[in-house]
């Protein structure tokens, strides 16, 4: 049994039951939350190096894989869970005084999205993909004397189970068609079958609708907006940074290597989802007013961008998508840390009215934002520029001129609203000025910032880590 | 096809046998007994509600955690009953799972008594 592959998934769950038993049995007078957090970035920390020395292969009766491509998501997951841990430790719930199951459950919802990373099998994808989301609708509604976190959360969940309900349909019609659910039998089989039959086909679409889900993509996305206003503003970071990442790691994991050999039947499928959820996600951002839910729709469309990638169907297109989710991860941690800073008198504020003049009450903070912005819009030299280039660039060596032409048209669009954040924290007469802001979100919107902007500095171990990755996937 | 279906056999005797039993011990007790009902006698006790009433009625949210407690370990013995019966399968790596899996429940056993969820008041 070569059970030394999961090593560190066992570590950082067996870190998540001691915090969870630590942070339960203090006495009622102290609070544990602070500890409690930073035991979780310890244990982030820990498992991300024991994640870089995991060895390949493959165990656990099959359902278990570890190659570069997992070790790769892995070590993304765990930095965006990190992140978004980093942020909760300034974070305070309408009632006041953070609650130490925050980091916890952030710490359980990490492990689910490891799990997808090193799925090899339908089942560790359902297992892994749930472990993570049902940390996370109680995530979403754990500001729980606040009306619309309760919404956000019982809207997540109501509709992720839907989705997941999609998801075990597509499944168990790849089952009752395909014989199998391990990857590499499923592979097998297409391959010796020369294509699949329509009860497979249909199991196809059924687990790219449910994947698609998760990612927020269109015409799945109508419950983004409402859960990511609602959310507590770190959960939101959260939830648009390791998740989607994870739920990457397996729409690219399935359709690279059981439906590989498919790839002509559903590369039209992920281009519609993903010419539609550009266009959608940079149109509906336009008229927005409050900056959590422009967040949301301009999430939506970055999913279409990194999508292209996939349809292109190539190690570079592969390679694309990889580099597109690693700086989409940290300008969005960076956007979210700047949304979390927005505090008038203890009180959150998120209208995008409220940064009227944030370039003379909080130079700092509003330098790191329009940084942030441009990098979202793919402007160079900063990060967000580098993400585009490459998955454009496989776009258009596949051939999928279309999509390329759409992609440009929707950058275009997008940044229309990107830029008026810019022009409203700049131009407009200066708004009251916000509360001082606390040492971790200051840490992480510089932090992030400077990622962002000299990003060029790491590009090539980034690229070379990703088309690692890429060739782990596609041989 | 008449073979699968004669295969169960034993199960319809089960229920025969399992129908007249429960059928004579109710009509046993209906026509032996004596009957002497009072408002007190046939009202639902232990239990607290009222057995026929509005479905949609208020009750204490606390029942609903001790329900959601109860599940918990409920299925702990459904995983149980089949990793007893194939224990010798699934050898010292499966007994050791189950361990784990035991153990993860049983530290949800402490969140839970810690935080007062076993405590009706």
């Amino acid at each position: 049994m070569n059970w030394i592959i999961a090593f560190p998934e066992l570590v950082l769950t067996l870190c998540g039951l001691v915090i969870l038993t630590v942070g339960v049995v203090q006495k009622k007078s102290t609070n544990p939350f602070a500890a409690c957090s930073m035991l979780t970035i310890a244990a982030f920390a820990i498992t991300g190096f024991l994640v870089t020395v995991s060895p390949d292969g493959s165990g656990y009766e099959h359902v278990f894989v570890n190659d570069g491509f997992a070790r790769f998501m892995k070590v993304l997951s765990l930095i965006g869970g990190a992140l978004a841990t980093i942020m909760t430790l300034s974070y305070r719930g309408t009632s006041g005084g953070g609650r130490f199951e925050l980091p916890v459950l952030i710490l359980f919802s990490t492990i689910g999205t490891m799990l997808m990373a090193s799925s090899d099998n339908m089942m560790t994808l359902f297992v892994g993909l749930e472990l993570s989301s049902l940390a996370i609708y109680i995530l979403c509604a754990f500001d729980r004397d606040s009306v619309v976190s309760s919404e956000s959360g019982l809207k997540y969940f109501i509709l992720g189970s839907l989705a997941s309900g999609l998801l075990l349909y597509g499944i168990s019609l790849t089952y009752g068609y395909g014989g199998t659910m391990e990857y590499g039998a499923i592979r097998t089989v297409l391959i010796q079958s020369g294509g699949a039959s329509l009860g497979l086909m249909l199991g196809i679409v059924f687990l790219i609708a449910g994947l698609a889900f998760k990612l927020s993509a269109v015409p799945f996305h109508m419950w983004t907006p409402d859960v990511y206003q609602g959310a507590p503003t770190p959960v939101t970071a959260y939830l648009a940074g390791a998740p989607k990442i994870a739920t990457f790691a397996l729409i690219l994991r399935i359709m690279a290597g059981p439906f590989g050999a498919l790839a002509p039947q559903w590369q039209l499928l992920i281009e519609m989802i993903s010419v539609l959820s550009m266009v959608f996600g940079s149109l509906a951002a336009i008229p927005q007013t409050n900056i959590k839910r422009l967040m949301a729709y301009s999430s939506i469309g970055h999913m279409g961008y990194a999508l292209m990638g996939l349809a292109a169907a190539t190690p570079g297109g592969i390679r694309g998508t990889l580099v597109y989710l690693t700086t989409y991860l940290f300008m969005n941690v960076g956007v979210f840390a700047g949304i979390a800073a927005m505090r008038r008198k203890g009180h959150e504020t998120t209208d995008i009215a409220d940064l009227s003049g944030l370039g003379r009450t909080s130079p700092g903070l509003a330098l790191m934002m329009a940084i942030f912005m441009f990098s979202m819009l793919g402007m160079p030299p900063t990060a967000g520029f580098f993400g585009k280039l490459m998955v454009f660039s496989a776009a258009y060596g596949a051939g999928l001129y279309g999509l390329l032409a759409i992609g440009a048209i929707t950058s275009a669009i997008g940044a229309y609203y990107y830029l008026r954040i810019v022009k409203v924290m700049y131009f407009d007469a200066s708004a009251p000025a916000f509360d001082t802001r606390s040492p971790s979100l200051a840490f992480l919107s510089v932090s992030m910032g400077i990622v962002t902007a000299l990003f060029v500095l790491v590009l090539g171990p980034v690229t070379s880590a990703a088309q690692a990755a890429a060739s782990a996937l596609i041989g | 096809m008449h073979d699968v279906i004669a295969s169960y056999f034993p199960v319809l005797v089960f229920g025969v046998i399992a129908v007249g039993i429960a059928g004579a011990m109710l009509g046993g007790s209906l026509l032996a007994g004596h009957q002497k009902p009072y408002a007190e006698k046939t009202s639902a006790y232990e239990c607290g509600f009222e057995a026929f009433d509005d479905a949609r009625r208020r009750f204490d949210v606390r029942f609903y955690l001790v329900a959601i407690l109860f599940i918990i370990f409920d299925l702990e013995v459904a995983f149980l009953f089949p990793w007893a019966v194939s224990l010798s399968h699934v050898g010292l790596f499966g007994f050791l799972s189950m361990l784990g899996f035991l153990g993860m429940l049983t530290v949800g056993f402490i969140y839970e008594w810690c935080k007062g969820a076993l405590d009706w008041d």
